[in-house]
């Protein structure tokens, strides 16, 4: 039991609802991009389209939302404390977080044996979430570039003509929805090879005990098994 | 309002030439449509004939030089097979033809000097068929003892308005496809390199349409202006929609009926070409409306799908129907990768497969090293606080108050 606790006040409910916002809009995206670019379901094909457009507004407008909130609402910094600060707070660099990227490399290439002490985000998801939030804009940007309605608006026309074309333009929204493929692959994997706490705190709300850390001094202070159900 | 064409003279001369006064009417009526106006505009286009240079008694036809580049000839004889003869036949009296390497009865010197004539007098169109060929000094389409480019730049300096006839004509076209040894490029491209600020009209086309070439004429010896033009300099009322908007197979698309190899019932049916490769949704031309062959039928009509011959950004040769669109019956292009040829999708597939395949493996390796249940047990102090015991992020011990948080 080498968990810290998880408590609510790592992902308050808002921040859950744009969690669950992404989840289905990217796996409703992903689906019938696929169906878009060639229809495999023939009969889905027209509604794919409708639902793509749809879920793809939703997941830009979803981020814009959560990047809002994250100014608006407090969340924990760290796991195993109830303490709160400004949310996108936790998105930046924190004193926790500090030297410790080459530990994590260091322990998912198991060179490093025990497990790096962390903000709520290790250096890495820091990193990878920031990118995924850029690269929803960049997504929603191509898709823009490709939607009939808004490609010929001068500030889509003029990206399409800079990357070559809407068969350019089509080919960088494929591979950009790879990128999200393989980022979910990771996220899902990091997710679950460590148990299902973490996922059953974000989508669901469970809290579950563990070690408590103290955000003041950047460390592990005890142990907190009070929420565990008997 | 003038309702009717009533000049006795030039009805005269229209039936000396075999042409009822029906019939005009309704030539007036498909030059309206040409023009982007509505066939009910078809008095005010016969009004328009009837006092132009062309119905006039003694009025001078307007000056046409058409010149090849690095042409197959192709959009030539395309034109060559526009709607209705006796209107087609019309339209060629509206200009005068002062120069045309495939279809003047003249040659030699006799034929370059009318150019020449042509060209110092201005006031004419140039039409300008296939690519600019910039390698080898222009040398590759010497005629008259002149560089092509030199004609070119010539030609079009002293014009009225340059039409790039031709995905060639617009962009460079095939020729400017990879490797494009000959340095092709598009007349559009190859005038703004040389200083020369004649405006282009594009037409692109593999080959162009007749409807197509007749539209902008018409623009200009009826209407008498350019006509109305996208970014890329091609006329509005053709190239502003895409070829999937107009298509008469678009309630399959719709209906999610689809054509998936040749021979199949589907096929029989006259399903959507769009997983055989079909361009239609990314290429903005008319096709569907004017049709090709004397309107007897097009691409997409007759069974196969669009290959995007209208694909031709005029300011990058890079961006032509070949290089962005082969192979044809594939969804995506190829890129080139070295020398080899690659789908997009293998490339993506092949590194999410390794990427799957490298996670599976870790997750073997984090169940040896006992992190599945929880992960492994927190590092006692960070590294490099230990390293470092005075610049300590964290505070493991409460005696030590003096450091931390950083």
């Amino acid at each position: 039991m080498a968990h810290l606790a998880h408590y609510k006040q790592a992902h308050p409910l808002p921040m859950k609802v744009t969690h669950w916002v992404n989840l289905c809009c990217m796996a409703l995206l992903i689906f019938t991009g696929f169906l878009i670019h060639f229809p495999f379901w023939a009969a889905l094909t027209g509604v794919a389209r409708g639902v793509h457009v749809f879920c793809g507004i939703i997941l830009v407008l979803n981020c814009i939302v959560r990047i809002v909130l994250s100014f608006l609402l407090t969340s924990s910094p760290t796991g195993g404390t109830r303490n709160m600060v400004r949310d996108f707070k936790t998105y930046l660099p924190q004193a926790d977080n500090k030297h410790q990227l080459i530990p994590w490399i260091k322990y998912y290439l198991f060179i490093k044996k025990d497990h790096p002490l962390s903000a709520k985000l290790g250096v890495p998801q820091k990193l990878s979430y920031l990118f995924v939030c850029l690269l929803i804009f960049i997504m929603g940007y191509t898709g823009f570039c490709l939607w009939v309605p808004t490609a010929s608006w001068t500030f889509f026309a003029a990206g399409t003509s800079l990357v070559g074309g809407m068969m350019s333009m089509r080919i960088i929204h494929y591979f950009l929805m790879f990128v999200f493929i393989c980022f979910s692959m990771i996220h899902i994997y990091l997710v679950f090879i460590e148990g299902t706490a973490n996922a059953a705190n974000m989508l669901a709300g469970k809290e579950h005990g563990g070690l408590v850390y103290d955000p003041e001094r950047h460390c592990i202070i005890g142990e907190d098994h009070s929420v565990d159900a008997h | 309002m003038v309702t009717e064409a009533t000049s006795p003279e030039f009805l005269a001369k229209l039936e000396a030439r075999g042409v009822s006064r029906r019939s005009f009417m309704k030539l007036c009526g498909s030059l309206a449509v040409a023009a982007g106006l509505s066939e009910l505009a078809a008095p005010r286009v016969a009004a328009a004939i009837e006092n132009s240079v062309i119905g006039a008694e003694s009025g001078k036809l307007f000056p046409v030089i058409w010149i090849e580049g690095a042409s197959c000839t192709g959009c030539t004889e395309s034109f060559a097979q526009g709607d209705a003869p006796d209107p087609a036949y019309i339209v060629l009296e509206m200009i005068s033809l002062n120069y045309c390497e495939t279809l003047s009865a003249a040659a030699g010197w006799s034929m370059e000097e009318a150019k020449e004539q042509t060209i110092e007098a201005g006031n004419y169109i140039l039409i300008y068929e296939g690519a600019v060929l910039e390698g080898w000094d222009g040398q590759a389409l010497r005629v008259a003892n002149e560089p092509g480019t030199d004609i070119l730049a010539h030609a079009a300096k002293n014009a009225n308005a340059v039409v790039a006839l031709g995905s060639c004509a617009v962009n460079g076209g095939w020729m400017a496809a990879h490797p494009n040894s000959a340095n092709a490029l598009g007349v559009q491209g190859f005038l703004k390199k040389q200083g020369i600020d004649t405006p282009v009209i594009n037409i692109p086309g593999c080959p162009a349409n007749p409807e197509w070439v007749t539209s902008v004429l018409v623009d200009v010896l009826l209407v008498g202006q350019l006509p109305e033009l996208t970014s890329e300099n091609k006329p509005k009322v053709t190239f502003n929609q895409t070829v999937h908007d107009n298509c008469q197979r678009r309630g399959h698309f719709e209906n999610g009926e689809f054509v998936y190899a040749f021979g199949t019932p589907e096929e029989a049916a006259g399903y959507c070409l769009y997983p055989m490769g079909c361009r239609g949704p990314m290429v903005k031309a008319n096709c569907g409306i004017v049709r090709w062959n004397r309107r007897r039928s097009w691409c997409v009509e007759s069974g196969g799908p669009c290959i995007g011959c209208c694909v031709a950004n005029p300011d990058n040769p890079g961006e032509n129907w070949v290089e962005t669109n082969t192979p044809f019956r594939a969804r995506f292009r190829d890129l080139r990768i070295g020398g080899a040829m690659v789908q997009p999708e293998a490339i993506a597939w092949t590194v999410t497969g390794i990427l799957a395949a490298a996670l599976v493996v870790h997750g073997f390796g984090m169940k040896k090293a006992g992190r599945t249940d929880g992960g492994a047990p927190f590092e006692k102090e960070r590294e490099w606080d230990m390293k470092h015991p005075n610049e300590s992020i964290g505070i493991y011990t409460l005696d030590d108050n003096s450091k931390g948080g950083n």
